[in-house]
C-alpha cells in the first residue's frame, strides 16, 4: 500500500527509511502518521529511519510533524532517527528548538546510532 | 540659447583638441611618467602613452556626440569607465589616490592653458569651456573615488574573510574526530559564523564528533551561553556529538548563576579528556606501544 508523498521502505529486519517526496502534505499529518504507523505495526518494526537530505529548511510547522511522527512512534514502539540533516536545517532548527526533540538523530543510516541527545 | 552656448562651446574645444593634439598629448605624458612612471612603477612607458591617447580620443568621440553633457551617454559612460578602471589598475599596484587626482586635475589644467593659444576664442566661449571641462572632470574625480571606495570595500571583504578562516580553526584531528578551540568572545554575528562553519564541516567531513574547546573562553554571559547551547544543539542535530572542554571555574560558575541547562551536554575537564571521550564513543583505543 503506497502513501502518498513519501516512500516507505524496509531496508532490513525491523529497519524502515522513510523518503519524503515533493509531493508531501504535512497538513494532512493525522492521516499520513496514521498510514505509517500501520506499515511499522504491520512489518514489526522497531526503528524508522527519516531521510532529510532533500529538506534544506526545518521551519516550525516541519518540525511539529517530525515530532508528531515521533511521539507515534514511540506510541508503537519505534524509535525514529533523522538522518543527513543538512547544515541549514540544523541552524535553523536549534534557534528555535526548545528541549530535546522526540526523535533521534545520525549522520546517515550505517552512522553512529545513538540513544537520546 | 543654453543648448547652444553648449553645442557652441564643444565645438570650439573640439577644434582646439584636434589643432594641439600633439602639445597636449605630450604634456599630458610627461606628467603621467612623472606621478606613475619611473622610480614609481606603477605604470609601464606604453601604458602611459597609450592611456595619454586613449583618453583624448575618448574626449573627443565625448566633444563630438549628440549632447556632450550628457552624463548618461555612452560616450560619457566610456570616459568614466576608462578612469574607473585605471583608478583600479593604479590602486591594485599601490598607488595613491591623492596622486590619481591631481592628474586629472592637470589634465583639466592643460586643456584649460590650451585655450590661451587660442587667440580666436572669445571670453563667452571660454567660460562656456571651462564651466564644460569643470563638469566633465569633477565627474571623473567622482570616478577615481568611486573605483578607491569600490577597491576599499573589497580589501575590507577580503580582511574579513580571512579573519573569519582564521577565527573558526576547524581541524580534523583524527578521522570523524573535529576540534573547534573558541578564543576571545563570542558574539551573535561570531556564533553565526561559527556555526556555518561547524555545520558545513561535519557534513562535508562526514564527523561523528565535534570537540568545542572553551580554554580561551575569558568570560562567558547569558546570551553567549545561549549561543553555545544552539551551537550544540545543532551539531546533535546533525547527527554528531557534540563535546565541550576546558570550562574554567569561573565560567561553571556563571553558567550556573545563569542557570544554563547543560543537562544534554558532554562536558570534559580538558581538550585530551574531550578526545578520549570522542575515541571511546566512536569505539577507538589509543595506546602506547607494547614492548
Amino acid at each position: 500500500m503506497a502513501i502518498l508523498g513519501l516512500h516507505l521502505t524496509q531496508i532490513g529486519s525491523g529497519d524502515f527509511l522513510l523518503e519524503p517526496s515533493r509531493s508531501l502534505n504535512i497538513r494532512d499529518q493525522g492521516l499520513l502518521i496514521e498510514q505509517i504507523a500501520e506499515r511499522l505495526q504491520q512489518a514489526r518494526a522497531s526503528c524508522l529511519y527519516y531521510d532529510l537530505s532533500e529538506q534544506a529548511l526545518i521551519d516550525p510547522v516541519y518540525y511539529a510533524w517530525l515530532d508528531a511522527l515521533a511521539r507515534a512512534g514511540q506510541a508503537v514502539n519505534v524509535r525514529m532517527v533523522c538522518v543527513h540533516m543538512q547544515p541549514t536545517a540544523a541552524f535553523a532548527l536549534a534557534r528555535f528548538m526548545r528541549g530535546t526533540p522526540q526523535f533521534e538523530t545520525a549522520l546517515d543510516i550505517s552512522g553512529w546510532q545513538k540513544t537520546g541527545q | 540659447m543654453a543648448q547652444q552656448k553648449i553645442t557652441s562651446a564643444s565645438t570650439k574645444l573640439t577644434e582646439l583638441l584636434k589643432l594641439q593634439i600633439g602639445n597636449i598629448s605630450q604634456t599630458i605624458e610627461n606628467e603621467g611618467q612623472n606621478i606613475f612612471g619611473g622610480s614609481n612603477n606603477l605604470l609601464g612607458t606604453d601604458e602611459i602613452t597609450d592611456f595619454c591617447i586613449e583618453f583624448l580620443q575618448l574626449l573627443v568621440a565625448l566633444l563630438e556626440s549628440r549632447d556632450p553633457h550628457d552624463d548618461a551617454s555612452p560616450q560619457f559612460h566610456a570616459l568614466e569607465m576608462y578612469f574607473n578602471n585605471l583608478s583600479k589598475q593604479i590602486l591594485v599596484r599601490g598607488g595613491r589616490v591623492e596622486d590619481l587626482v591631481r592628474y586629472i586635475q592637470f589634465m583639466q589644467r592643460t586643456l584649460i592653458e590650451a585655450l590661451d593659444n587660442d587667440k580666436k576664442i572669445t571670453v563667452e566661449d571660454a567660460r562656456a569651456i571651462l564651466l564644460f571641462l569643470s563638469g566633465i572632470f569633477n565627474e571623473l574625480i567622482l570616478a577615481v573615488f568611486q573605483a578607491y571606495l569600490d577597491e576599499k570595500e573589497r580589501t575590507i571583504y577580503a580582511q574579513e574573510a580571512e579573519l573569519r578562516e582564521t577565527a573558526t580553526p576547524i581541524t580534523e584531528i583524527w578521522d570523524g574526530v573535529l576540534t573547534l578551540p573558541i578564543i576571545g568572545t563570542l558574539d551573535s554575528s561570531r556564533t553565526m559564523l561559527v556555526m556555518e562553519a561547524l555545520l558545513n564541516r561535519i557534513a562535508k567531513d562526514h564527523a561523528n564528533a565535534v570537540v568545542m574547546d572553551l580554554t580561551g573562553v575569558k568570560n562567558i554571559d547569558s546570551q553567549v551561553s545561549h549561543h553555545l547551547i544552539q551551537m550544540v544543539r545543532a551539531v546533535q542535530l546533525m547527527g554528531s556529538d557534540a563535546i565541550i572542554t576546558g570550562i574554567r571555574p569561573e565560567i561553571a560558575r556563571a553558567l550556573t548563576s545563569l542557570n544554563i541547562d547543560l543537562s544534554g551536554v558532554t562536558t570534559r575537564a580538558s581538550l585530551s579528556d574531550g578526545l578520549k571521550e570522542a575515541f571511546r564513543r566512536m569505539g577507538i583505543q589509543v595506546s602506547h606501544k607494547a614492548g
